[in-house]
């Protein structure tokens, strides 16, 4: 009978912890609501305005999906490509600069030679599992670029979506 | 209860509440910089990290200010424990896959670097203390 109680008031205790966090998650919702929106519909486009002088609204760079990735190309927008030279000789999204993981040192202090920091930035590479757009992102808003975001689908997304792709393809 | 059964029972829920509470407002205090800390695991897809980064540092302080509080102090421990485990799963990912990242434990985006083993080590103290003032919770109500 007791082990029947404590099972009871385990199951009580367990239910109470899980209605805890569902109300704690509401109020973390309710207050990052704009943020958290912006990021898991895609739409960051105005999430820092284009005529803003001065440091980054954020430290992070935002993710971008592919139907504005598609909308902004032939705008201003720079497409980095953060795989390596190999990857992008085989094929990469139109207009993309190359700039490895591994030379974004030499690669990031020649970008800031000739583009300027107001200009918005798309980082991409092979998709979701891979880092390097992410590290490189980081690494252009250190460097003072205003607004890096990040394509995670990457190389693959584009091309599998039947999109036009630059470079030698097999 | 005896007063060292009762000394343990508060000072270690004390304990856990005010550590669940510091790291709860940090985070929530800096979303962006936490994403950025659990994207660092790389566990999960970009845009989730968001989501985990702007719900758990609430469901830290919630768990940590209940235990505070001394209210709902089981499910709280409950909640902590949890958590812990989750924590103690990814930092072991992490070694095991060979990644040097900062745990992003209490300094979102901050200069500091503690290791996965580090935080391991935090971890199983912060589990200790859980099971601590659970037992301790359970004889004082039972």
């Amino acid at each position: 009978m007791s082990k029947e109680f404590n099972k009871r008031k385990l199951w009580r205790d367990l239910q109470q912890a899980l209605l805890i966090a569902l109300l704690a998650a509401a109020v973390g919702l309710a207050v990052n609501s704009q943020l958290l929106w912006r990021v898991l519909s895609g739409r960051t486009l105005n999430a820092v305005p284009a005529t803003v002088d001065g440091p980054a609204e954020t430290t992070l760079p935002l993710p971008v999906e592919l139907a504005e990735v598609r909308e902004l190309q032939g705008s201003t927008t720079l497409f980095i490509d953060a795989r390596s030279r190999t990857a992008f000789a085989e094929g990469h999204l139109p207009a993309a600069r190359s700039l490895p993981r591994g030379e974004e040192v030499a690669g990031v202090g020649a970008l800031q030679a000739e583009v300027p920091l107001s200009t918005p930035l798309i980082v991409y590479c092979s998709g979701y599992d891979c880092n390097d757009s992410f590290v490189l992102a980081e690494g252009l808003i250190a460097a003072g670029y205003r607004q890096v975001r990040i394509f995670e689908g990457g190389f693959p997304e584009w091309r599998d979506a039947g999109l036009p792709v630059e470079g030698a393809q097999p | 209860m005896t007063s060292l059964r009762s000394m343990l029972y508060h000072g270690s829920r004390l304990l856990l509440g005010a550590l669940f509470c510091y790291a709860g407002l940090v985070k929530a205090l800096d979303v962006v910089a936490f994403a950025g800390s659990v994207a660092n695991y790389q566990l999960l897809p970009y845009q989730l990290n968001f989501l985990v980064a702007g719900l758990l540092p609430y469901v830290e302080l919630a768990a940590g200010l209940l235990l505070l509080a001394g209210l709902q102090v089981r499910p709280a421990v409950l909640l902590v424990a949890g958590m812990n485990g989750v924590f103690i799963v990814a930092l072991f990912s992490v070694i095991l896959r060979g990644l040097d990242i900062d745990c992003g434990c209490f300094r979102p985006g901050g200069e500091g670097h503690t290791s996965a083993q580090l935080a391991l080590l935090r971890d199983a103290g912060i589990m200790l203390l859980a099971l601590v003032t659970w037992f301790c919770a359970d004889r004082r109500n039972g």
